[in-house]
């Protein structure tokens, strides 16, 4: 019965999106929104209003992250008889350029115009003399576009987030009922584990190892959390995948509780970002309506329900253990594993806890086969990677490339290169766990091991470009300032250790540092990361240590010169 | 598992045999190796671990190192399997130590000449073995904060070195959950909840949290600026208040008390007292105690052992001399004092009946003083009419 409704539901929406000549996408996410998306959506439904078109002629449809961040707000016009084109910085005026462009303006008697409209009415028919349209018109095949693989972020700036119906017309929810109707869960697992799926939230543990383990668990209860509180500076892959296709995620948990034999959920949201939580509700709801939660999940004998917690913005909450003592409604801090969430989780009980990314993974993955996944990416490192490009580049906004692509890749073809004079310096993933990567290393290939080789790690997605006009040491500073802040205070490593690294830092940087400093800062370091209790103290000196191994010279320039004895 | 008491069922558990330091254990599967090493005379130094409490494993002292792992792990927290093979001390695991300890001293005061708790403070105490002087790092002290907000213990947070035992303490075995780890970063502390004085918490004053703290940073208030640990005699002795018995240790100095702890090998109690075997013993050197038995102006002048005649005192607030316990009562030895009561409880038994009497045992009485005492009731004088306080 679902089923048949669920079908009836994207077969309905199918239709009623291929009645449009065209279809008109307005980006509402995040950064769009902020550089006056929410201007540039009304100015095109007033002038799409205006035009008085024919039924069926032209839809608006908000929509999600495009990935070109940093021009935002931007605009796709998908037309049936003409090219897909992509306007960048689209502002009113420039939003009544698109639409006197594209959409033929209906002619009617004035005396059926409302007053208000004509003047609207006026300013299209001199817009389209107006010619800025032109040089806001995004090339798809710049490398940008082309050298990017979209997996995850396939239906992302493609679909309405906040309409299931869309979803489904997507092929959404097909992967959760081939599973449902299909395989055991033991077959899911296998899956996965074939495909090579690893943790996206940065430890890169294989994912189908972890669903294995707590399948085999023997509980009555057992629990599926997903991790969105993403919480590196200038990173946002899994903000803009929850507000921008939720649906996805969700089918991704439910594909995992049923793999690992859960019956409840958790979405641990952080509290800064107040439109995943409320999509994520939303699809949590629409879900339920529809049968896709709840009792009886598609009319199988499977069931699983969910939940969203708010997460107050502890960086540390990342961390799986401090994240289950919040949302048990503990204070945000971590314990030592074994044993592992997979054996003692949430209240007791097993438990899995996997990013945002990693569960928007699983339902391509089951639509394509693991065979299909397995051949993207490295030898060990499968599938793509989202990352937030962010720092002195040309382009800057949200990407996913296939594991494996190098550096310069990303820096000089998707990015652009540095704009102005300043000249590339380093790249810096995996915020502020990660390290730097110096223009040397650039054809680094980006996968799990490699970065690790390098000092940084893969992280969650961060990806910062810094230029010569940046100094390393300050760089470094940034970051340890950050875990200085989000310590949760529990071992000492991490809560004095770090405290004691910026302390030497700030003597460096203001010239008053000694030879010996450079030493025991190193030292320090390494004491830090080898006796704090979980990854943010064991990381956290990871931007100073790769700093310290790659721009030494800089710090040594900081030092002055010593007078002879 | 019916019939089979809970000390069986822990003995059921499997054993395993694990290499300590090159010394062969037997341990139940699941303990931990700190544990079980401490059990067997094999010290590791630690901090935030504490036998009563659930394993934190934030002071990171107690790591060691275990055959075939390349890092160093925490003891508190490794479960005993077997074949397991720790090595607790060595040159790396010293180093490592010593550097956590060096944290540490540059987040705690070096006023060890002026502190009360020099002598007992666990902190000074590896700061001594690992040759600990002074920090190599800044001096950064996290928190000054000082708060005596209540009249039995004294917070104050710079000694503190953040091990969590007290909350612990509190959480998990008083149940009270009045304090918790507050800010974050190099700002933690420890906190009520947003930081309001601990008397309007739900903290219930029991001072365990005194009791398990490492350092200075808890203090009870009556020992403040009384003198050093070593300068100070324990004396163990039972709380005498209710009838379970508590273990405690009165702190001396000379004849004054200064406070008092559970110790740590109390059968009953392990260590943990109540708020009233804790900080009840103020009447001990009282000057309103009562040392002697005491009996009735008005009966000892009938009874001829005073030639004064008794008159009601004058109770006015207004009066110039408010009256004292003398011009009630006068002091008689044991002997006279037990054969008055005899001789006045035979009396009224025989002269009216035994249902007129009624006996009211004490709480802090133990149950075989309270079996006796219901038996001199029931058999000695003839009545059910007997009670006990705990019931009112």
């Amino acid at each position: 019965m679902t089923l048949e409704k669920l079908e009836r539901m994207a077969q309905r929406e199918r239709q009623r999106q291929e009645k449009f000549e065209r279809r008109i996408f307005c980006c509402i996410s995040t950064a769009c929104l902020s550089a006056g998306a929410g201007q540039t959506i009304n100015a095109l439904q007033e002038a799409v209003d205006a035009c008085h078109c024919k039924e069926n002629d032209v839809e608006v449809v908000q929509t999600g992250c495009m990935g070109l961040c940093s021009r935002g707000p931007l605009v796709r016009v998908e037309d049936k008889s003409a090219e897909t084109l992509i306007y960048a910085d689209v502002d009113v005026d420039l939003s009544q350029q698109i639409i006197s462009k594209h959409v033929p303006m209906r002619k009617l008697t004035d005396e059926s115009i409302p007053e208000e409209m004509q003047e609207l009415r006026e300013n299209l028919k001199k817009a389209r003399r107006r010619k800025r349209l032109e040089k806001h018109i995004l090339g798809m095949d710049s490398p940008f576009f082309a050298k990017q693989e979209k997996i995850v972020l396939r239906n992302v700036g493609h679909l309405d987030p906040e309409k299931i119906e869309d979803y489904l017309a997507h092929g959404g929810y097909s992967a959760l009922r081939h599973v449902l109707q299909n395989m055991t869960a033991e077959e899911v697992c296998d899956e996965i584990l074939r495909s090579g799926l690893r943790g996206r939230g940065g430890g890169g543990y294989p994912t189908g190892l972890k669903w294995k383990s707590m399948h085999q668990e023997e509980s009555e209860t057992k629990f599926v959390v997903v991790n969105g509180d993403e919480g590196d500076p200038g990173a946002y892959m899994d903000r803009t995948m929850m507000e921008d296709n939720p649906h996805q995620v969700l089918e991704g948990m439910i594909i995992a509780a049923y793999a690992v034999g859960a019956s409840y959920g958790y979405f641990y949201i952080r509290g800064e970002y107040p439109i995943a939580v409320d999509r994520i509700r939303r699809a949590i709801r629409t879900a339920h309506r529809n049968g896709i939660l709840g009792k009886n999940v598609l009319g199988t004998d499977f069931n699983f329900d969910a939940a969203v917690r708010i997460g107050a913005g502890a960086f540390v909450c990342g961390e799986e253990t401090a994240l289950i003592h919040s949302v048990e409604g503990k204070r945000g801090m971590p314990r030592m594993r074994p044993p592992y969430p997979s054996t003692s989780g949430l209240w007791g009980k097993p438990t899995i806890v996997n990013n945002v990314e990693t569960m928007a993974n699983v339902p391509p993955i089951i639509n394509r086969g693991a065979d299909w996944y397995a051949n993207i990416g490295t030898e060990q490192s499968k599938g793509t990677k989202v990352f937030a490009l962010a720092g002195q580049l040309t382009n800057t906004g949200l990407i996913e490339v296939p594991m494996g692509i190098s550096l310069r890749e990303i820096v000089y073809d998707i990015g652009d290169d540095v704009p102005g004079d300043a000249e590339f310096k380093a790249a810096q993933t995996g915020g502020p766990s990660g390290g730097c990567i110096p223009h040397e290393h650039l054809d680094t290939p980006v996968d799990y091991e490699n970065l690790s080789k390098l000092g940084s790690i893969m992280g969650s997605g961060g990806l910062v470009i810094i230029d010569s006009t940046t100094s390393m040491p300050e760089f470094a500073r940034f970051f340890m300032d950050f875990c200085v802040d989000e310590s949760c205070g529990k071992c000492v490593p991490c809560r004095v250790g770090t405290i004691q690294i910026r302390i030497l830092l700030d003597k460096i940087i203001a010239g008053s540092g000694e030879p010996e400093d450079l030493n025991k800062l190193e030292d320090l370091c390494h004491i830090v990361k080898d006796t704090s209790l979980c990854g943010l103290g064991q990381s956290a000196p990871n931007p100073v240590l790769s700093t310290l191994k790659f721009f030494l010279d800089e710090y040594i320039a900081l030092i002055p010169a010593q007078e002879p004895a | 598992m019916s019939g089979v008491s809970f000390n069986e069922a822990i003995l059921e558990l499997p054993m395993v045999t694990l290499t300590i330091d090159g010394k062969k254990i037997e341990a139940p599967a699941n303990t931990h190796v700190l544990q079980v090493a401490l059990k067997n005379g094999i010290e590791i130094p630690h901090l935030c671990y504490h036998p009563e409490l659930s394993v934190s494993g934030g002071c990171r002292l107690c790591i060691v190192e275990v055959e075939g792992y390349s890092q160093p792990v925490p003891s508190c927290g490794l479960a005993c399997t077997d074949g397991l093979v720790i090595t607790t001390q060595g040159e790396r695991l010293y180093e490592l130590r010593k550097n956590v300890l060096d944290l540490f001293i540059s987040d705690h005061p070096l006023d060890c000449v002026i502190c009360e708790k020099a002598g007992a403070c666990l902190l000074q105490e590896y700061a001594y073995e690992y040759g600990i002087k002074e920090t190599t790092y800044t001096p950064t002290i996290s928190s000054t904060l000082y708060q005596d907000d209540n009249p039995f213990f004294i917070r104050d947070h710079q000694y503190c070195i953040l091990c969590g035992r007290c909350v612990r303490m509190c959480d998990e075995i008083v149940g009270v959950h009045a304090i918790d780890f507050a800010k974050r970063g190099f700002e933690t502390n420890i906190a009520t909840p947003y930081d309001g004085p601990m008397i309007e918490s739900t903290c219930v004053f029991c001072g365990n949290c005194v009791q398990v703290c490492p350092t200075a940073a808890l203090m009870p208030v009556s020992r403040k600026d009384k003198g050093r640990e070593w300068e100070l005699d324990h004396k163990t002795t039972i709380c005498g208040y209710c009838g379970v018995g508590c273990q405690l240790e009165y702190a001396l100095k000379g004849d004054e008390i200064l406070y008092a702890q559970a110790s740590p090998d109390g059968p009953v109690n392990g260590e943990l007292l109540c708020t009233k075997g804790r900080y009840g013993w103020d009447f001990v050197l009282s000057p309103e105690r009562l040392t002697r038995p005491l009996i009735r102006r008005d009966l000892a002048y009938e009874l001829g052992l005073t030639s004064e005649p008794w008159e009601q005192p004058d109770t006015s607030p207004l009066a110039d001399r408010q009256p004292k316990i003398e011009d009630y009562f006068i002091p008689v030895d044991w002997e006279m004092a037990l054969d008055l009561v005899a001789s006045r409880l035979a009396a009224t038994v025989n002269e009216h009946d035994p249902d007129s009497v009624v006996g009211l045992a004490s709480a802090r009485c133990t149950n075989e003083e309270n079996y006796l005492f219901q038996k001199f009731i029931r058999a000695g004088i003839g009545t059910n009419n007997v009670d006990h306080c705990a019931r009112l």
